[in-house]
């Protein structure tokens, strides 16, 4: 027994219009300074009749348990019916936390686990909207939460938080820049990759992973020299919220679990801190799932497509201009050396090894972190 | 072969998860006894529990209780019917997906398992590699 889960997707042009449909009384929007500053809060705003609208806009990249704390503070006895997490996938998983915090006051904070039955969403309505394409937070029921007090990204997850409307509207994310597009796009790659070879891979998540490998290369290929155009946009878009789903339904894996601790040890961005591991977790993992592995590859952009995945995702890679070393990525040699047995302490406790489809034991971990230095 | 549930079948468990060396690294920080229920089932007439006191990657002590409700409040309890523990032995059922899906219930701080996955697994997976006979 097993489930597919997903919001209702809306998806394409004026998809943002969707929002005048849904009944709203009081609505909170959950985003960030960018996003207001930018003009793209208006945008939205400009579709919501509901009288009473109150905003958060100041959620940080990898927000911290402190901060949606203190946001949920702030918030006081505003009692929104309709939460809304607008932005990247920081601002949209703040939400997630908040909309739990503010249905579950009673819990502590980590108290929400996929383990239990929690309650959540009896009173609220929960929309997200991306600004970016790539985390395909909106499609998942996990978030990611900086815990500054012990220096970790604490995975937490429940299928209550699963938004139930995802609005994909590529106008949100044609002006993306490039280097949050980069990271993005391998970010949704590394979860269509790892969905479709996971322990806990089904027909759902495989083929959502398959034809988000496909949309996200082929559309990030044409992008290249037209990144403001809306039909690749929205390739992307769909592709990236596809591999949300994918690996919502399934599991993340080993470069995620290796992503997140070197990304809170080494504070860089979450797509490059994934993608970086991903070629090394494929050769790791081939012996398991090489059949697998091979058919995915098949749904690579032929502009991209090598003979194996793992020379097709260093070849993406080197297209979106990312680093296949630690060095590369601007970290000095000695100091990730010294710090290394931390990321893979906190690896070891992610649940993206639970799912791998190899298994793994701290030599093979302490082995891939020594290989990611150039020899 | 060794017959699930009984005493026989957890010293060989425990004397198995100590050789684990997977486990013991997973589970190194780790503070907590479990208790493993066995709720009645088919073949099984009453309930059963497996009490194990890990600490730090080791067994101290494992103690195996005819009647369920003679056993120590532990920090967490691990509940299904002997059904289903037939399947988690098997390896047809994830010991994580089994609480996901309502096959097993988990009793205790949520969070803290949710940071020993790994563990849990190896657990499971330790279990699986006995030579059972049900
Ligand atoms: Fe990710």
């Amino acid at each position: 027994m097993w489930f597919y889960r997903s919001p209702t997707v809306v998806y394409g042009d004026d998809a943002l219009s969707f929002l005048e449909s849904i009944d709203m009384k009081a609505v909170l929007i959950v985003t960030d300074r960018n996003i207001s500053k930018s003009g793209i809060l208006e945008k939205v705003k400009a579709h919501i009749f509901s009288p009473s609208v109150e905003t958060i806009d100041y959620i940080k990249e990898e927000p911290s348990v402190d901060e949606i704390n203190d946001a949920v503070e702030k918030i006081g006895n505003f009692k929104p019916d309709t939460i809304i997490g607008l932005g990247g996938g920081s601002s949209m998983d703040a939400a997630k936390v908040i909309l739990f915090r503010l249905s579950r006051p009673d819990l502590d904070f980590f108290d929400l686990t996929p383990l239990s039955y929690l309650g959540i969403k009896k009173n609220h309505k929960f929309i997200a909207i991306p600004t970016t394409a790539g985390t395909g937070s909106e499609c998942s029921w996990a978030a990611v939460v900086t815990d500054r007090n012990d220096g970790r990204k604490a995975e937490m997850a429940s299928p209550e938080i699963m938004p139930d409307f995802a609005i994909l509207d590529p106008s949100m994310v044609s002006g993306m820049p490039a280097e949050v597009r980069r990271n993005t796009a391998t970010d949704a790659l590394t979860h269509a990759i790892e969905a479709y070879v996971s322990t806990w891979k089904n027909p759902y998540s495989d083929s959502l992973a398959r034809e988000a490998v496909m949309l996200i290369t082929s559309g990030c290929a044409k992008l290249h020299d037209d990144p403001e155009n809306m039909e690749y946009n929205s390739m992307v878009q769909i592709g990236a919220s596809m591999a949300g789903s994918a690996f919502s339904n399934s599991q993340i894996g080993l470069a995620h679990a290796l992503g997140h601790a070197f990304g809170a040890v080494f504070h860089k961005p979450h797509g490059l801190s994934v993608g970086i591991f991903l070629p090394r977790v494929i050769e790791f993992n081939d012996v398991s799932c090489h059949d697998r592995y091979e058919e995915i590859n098949s749904f690579f952009s032929t502009d991209l497509r090598k003979e194996n995945l793992e020379e097709s995702v260093k070849s993406f890679l080197k297209f979106m201009g990312l680093p296949l070393y630690v060095e590369d990525a601007g970290i000095d040699v000695d100091e990730y050396m010294t710090r290394k047995k931390v990321v893979a302490d906190l690896c070891f406790e992610s649940t993206g090894i639970i799912g791998n489809p190899r298994d793994v034991s701290r030599s093979d971990i302490d082995k891939i972190l020594s290989d990611m230095i150039h020899k | 072969m060794v017959k699930f549930p009984s005493k026989e079948w957890m010293d060989l468990y425990v004397e198995r998860l100590k050789s684990n060396d997977i486990y013991k690294d997973s589970a190194r920080d780790w503070e907590g006894d479990i208790t493993f229920v066995c709720r009645a089932d088919g073949p099984l007439k009453n309930d059963i529990a497996m009490w194990l006191d890990l600490y730090h990657g080791e067994c101290r002590d494992a103690r195996y209780f005819q009647n369920a409700s003679d056993a120590p409040k532990s920090a967490f309890r691990y509940i299904g019917p002997f059904g289903n523990w037939v399947k988690l032995i098997q390896g047809q059922i994830d010991p994580l997906q089994g609480v996901l899906t309502g096959k097993f219930k988990l009793e205790g701080p949520m969070m803290k398992i949710m940071r020993y996955t790994k563990a849990a697994k190896e657990l499971v997976r330790t279990a699986s590699k006995i030579d059972t006979e049900f």
